[in-house]
């Protein structure tokens, strides 16, 4: 999975989660990432919030499990592909 | 799975109690067990009640993920009630599962969603999660201050030392560093710092809250900047006959001026306290030029009946001003008050002019054992 939004997702999950971009890949989750806990998850919300001009629902919140799940809510949010 | 929201009723008790058990599976101590009735067994919601609360659970097919209680209550903003909710007990089964790490979120923010105006209150400290959360979110934390006042210095010192690399010792030295007295000091300072006693006043134990109780609401709620609903009908309901609350009613010169709730718990193995018999004043309320005479009443009561410590958490200014007269010292708060951005943005105005919000622990969860 590659593309700009995509690209981004990742560098902004990297910087919230304190880890190098290498780690940050589609399946990432925080069963995968040792830092991804419950508040970085909320930090990571609000930082994909802020970069993207969008705000989450919670049912979104709830589908944004992996990086992939965040990809695909914020390209049904932003309205194009990633 | 999806995660959705719903009320907490009959047919997921349990799916509440799994929970439980999978959070204690995990390590999670047992205060922080969810009730497993549907029904509160403090404040639930009854027809024309405006203090109640309501639980929820975030649930995942038929299992429950997490759950979070709203409180309902009218708060006075300056005089002008208004409903507030406080936001009671999250806990998200990503404590102890990462799969779940998001259900926190959800919660918080399903919450704020269909109640903007909503506080939490307590929660351990600012370093901990849900105040961390809180501020990402742009809520306002406050600590609110607390004061103590050692009764039997020996039996402070035997029973708070021996705690050692707990959270008691923890306390003594982080209440040593804050006033800057020392142990050897804590008598004398506390002596100097005592006003005499106004003979004009008077306090007698009442078994519930009367009519009495409305006149002081009614003429000094709007002295404060926020203060949660303390008239007759809500001080009933809060501080039940039933349960070891110590009612304080005080006059001056035959005119009840103000009241306060008391308890005198003997602790046992308690890891702030350990074995100390612990006065608390839960709650209280006076207009601010009587917070002096009814926090020494509320004082002098516990000290009267043989505590060990006293103890209080209190932000107004008045009242704070009245616990250094009543020979009280300030220590370290954990006690935080946060507010979300609508609260925050209906008390701003008022907050410089009427003092620092009226929160006490009567205000938190409820019939705590202190």
């Amino acid at each position: 999975m590659t593309g700009p939004v995509f690209e981004r997702v990742c560098g902004i999950a990297a910087d919230v989660l304190n880890v190098h971009g290498t780690a940050i890949t589609a399946d990432a989750s925080p069963e995968t990432i040792e830092g991804w806990d419950s508040l970085q998850h909320l930090n990571l919300v609000l930082a994909l919030e802020q970069e993207f001009g969008v705000q989450f629902e919670p049912e979104e919140i709830d589908e944004m499990n992996s990086i992939d799940r965040i990809l695909r809510v914020l390209q049904d949010k932003i309205g194009h592909a990633a | 799975m999806a995660i959705a929201i719903r009320p907490f009723t009959r047919e997921w008790i349990p799916a509440v109690v799994a929970f439980n058990d999978r959070l204690a599976a995990g390590g999670v101590p047992p205060e922080f067990r969810f009730p497993e009735s549907d029904v509160p067994d403090w404040l639930p919601h009854v027809d024309g009640r405006r203090i109640y609360q309501q639980f929820y659970l975030a649930v995942e097919g038929s299992d429950v993920r997490g759950a979070y209680i709203l409180k309902y209550q009218d708060f006075s903003f300056g005089g002008d009630l208004r409903r507030v909710v406080h936001y009671r007990l999250p806990i998200s089964e990503g404590i102890v599962n990462k799969a779940y790490s998001r259900v926190g979120v959800h919660m918080l923010r399903s919450a704020m969603k269909a109640e903007p105006v909503l506080f939490c209150l307590g929660m351990g400290g600012l370093d901990r999660p849900l105040p961390q959360m809180l501020k990402a979110v742009g809520w306002h934390l406050l600590e609110i201050p607390f004061y103590f006042r050692v009764q039997h210095v020996s039996r402070f010192l035997r029973e708070i030392v021996p705690l050692r690399r707990t959270a008691g010792q923890r306390f003594v030295a982080d209440v040593a560093a804050s006033t800057g007295a020392g142990w050897a000091g804590i008598s004398a300072l506390q002596r100097v710092r005592r006003t005499a006693v106004d003979g004009s006043v008077t306090t007698e134990i009442v078994s519930d809250f009367g009519s009495w109780a409305d006149d002081i609401w009614t003429r000094t709620h709007s002295c404060y900047p926020l203060i949660g609903c303390r008239d007759r009908t809500t001080l009933n309901l809060l501080y039940l006959e039933e349960k070891p609350f110590i009612r304080l009613r005080i006059s001056r010169g035959g005119e009840v001026i103000g009241w306060a709730v008391l308890l005198d718990t003997q602790m046992r193995a308690n890891k702030y306290f350990g074995n100390l018999r612990l006065g608390s004043i839960v709650d209280c309320l006076a207009a601010p030029n009587d917070a002096r005479a009814v926090m020494r009443a509320a004082a002098d009561c516990l000290a009267d009946r043989g505590v060990d410590l006293i103890i209080c958490n209190q932000a107004h200014g008045a009242w704070t001003a009245a616990l250094r007269t009543a020979g009280f010292l300030a220590g370290p708060s954990n006690f935080i008050f946060g507010t979300s951005k609508p609260l925050q943005a209906g008390l701003s105005p008022l907050e410089p002019a009427l003092g620092r919000p009226y929160i006490m622990r009567g205000d938190g969860d409820g019939p705590v054992n202190l």
